[in-house]
């Protein structure tokens, strides 16, 4: 059976052929390498999806958090051991963070840490058979958008599936809030969304909202932002 | 002197005190020659197996071309503001130009070529346009 993209694929499908630009083929979440030469092997049900040149994946509604290289998440500090925090971003084990891992961070200066603290961090590598590694610095030693998120925000969990659709630039969900309220926030990869606005009523009108979003689609929730 | 080279050595001579250098570099052939054997083997298996195209595992966020989510509306933070404009407001306004482009270019060409058609029958005198071929009456 030939699977197109844009087919509902099973776990067990293969994709015999391959397209792919000067010899490498990306795959996303849902996919394997298969035994057999230049296949891909489906490990997840969804939708196969493809983006030009060359990028596969298979798109699915799942629960659970596996962190991947490169993922911005929004993590708390869980335990404070010598140099290393560990970090609760929602995976199977807890991430480990370096103190010297922050901007302008040295052995006597340390980020003013407490366990419960929330903070914005990338993946600096995730295998399975290692706990993952996180780090609030670029490989330039600056911090950007990475750090600690202030203790006067509000932390909440919405589904992977509506990160994604978040974060898609198409979304206009955020856009449309910052319209009307003074806020700023931080969508971890995870699940975990951090808010803070001007007043406790803000943050909670956000909230709301995100959560209100989770199951509209996102053709609805277009409509609805055109009308701010 | 082939021969002599080849003949094998036994452990209680390899062993003697003077043999030393001797026995070292029996020893790094044998090991050479077990690692090749071993390898060899490796390689003509994953050759067997591989093809030519290399799989990469990436991201989500790649895949998607998901925007990075730390991002600040009305001035709450400066600071992730004026880093927002570098990315955030561009991919903005690609997918906005994107948008205008209301047509795709695969239809203009279709549509195009419909037009094409249409225009083109105008040319066309009004005999020529429904041609009738001459049908032979059957002789019967």
């Amino acid at each position: 059976m030939v699977i197109n993209i844009g087919d509902v694929v099973y776990p067990g499908d293969t994709i015999n052929n391959v397209e792919s630009l000067r010899g490498v083929t990306l795959f996303g979440p849902g996919l394997h390498r298969s035994d057999k030469p230049n296949k891909l092997q489906i490990t997840r049900a969804g939708i196969l999806s493809f983006k030009t040149p060359n990028v596969y994946w298979v798109e699915s509604l799942q629960k659970r958090y596996v962190p991947k290289k490169g993922d911005l998440v929004v993590g708390v500090v869980s335990k404070k051991a010598g140099d290393v925090l560990k970090v609760d971003i929602c995976s199977s084990e807890l991430a480990s963070l370096s103190t010297l891992a922050f901007e302008g961070a040295t052995k006597k200066q340390r980020p003013d840490l407490q366990v419960g603290d929330c903070v914005y961090a990338r993946l600096l590598s995730a295998h399975r058979e290692m706990e993952p590694e996180l780090v609030c610095v670029d490989s330039y030693y600056k911090a950007g958008k990475l750090g600690p998120l202030s203790v006067d925000g509000f932390l909440t969990t919405v589904s992977l599936n509506l990160v994604n659709r978040l974060l898609n630039i198409e979304n206009p969900l955020l856009r449309t809030l910052g319209k009307k309220y003074v806020y700023e926030i931080a969508v971890g990869m995870n699940g975990r969304v951090w808010i803070n606005a001007r007043s406790t009523k803000d943050i909670l009108a956000i909230v709301t909202a995100l959560q209100a979003a989770e199951h509209q689609s996102d053709k609805t929730i277009l409509e609805i932002c055109r009308k701010y | 002197m082939d021969e002599k080279k080849n003949a094998k050595l036994s452990r209680a001579v390899l062993d003697m005190k003077f043999m030393k250098k001797t026995k070292e570099r029996v020893l790094k052939e044998e090991e050479n020659a077990e690692g090749q054997l071993m390898y060899s083997n490796e390689i003509t298996e994953e050759m067997k197996a591989a093809g030519n195209t290399l799989f990469v595992e990436t991201t989500l966020v790649y895949c998607k071309d998901l925007v990075e989510g730390r991002l600040s509306f009305g001035g709450m933070n400066p600071v992730i503001e004026k880093i927002m404009k570098e990315e955030y407001t561009k991919k903005l306004e690609d997918s906005d130009k994107a948008k205008e482009k209301d047509v795709s270019d695969i239809e203009m060409a279709k549509g195009y070529s419909t037009v094409v058609d249409t225009i083109g029958k105008k040319f066309h005198d009004k005999r020529n346009r429904y041609k009738k071929k001459f049908i032979k009456p059957s002789d019967d």
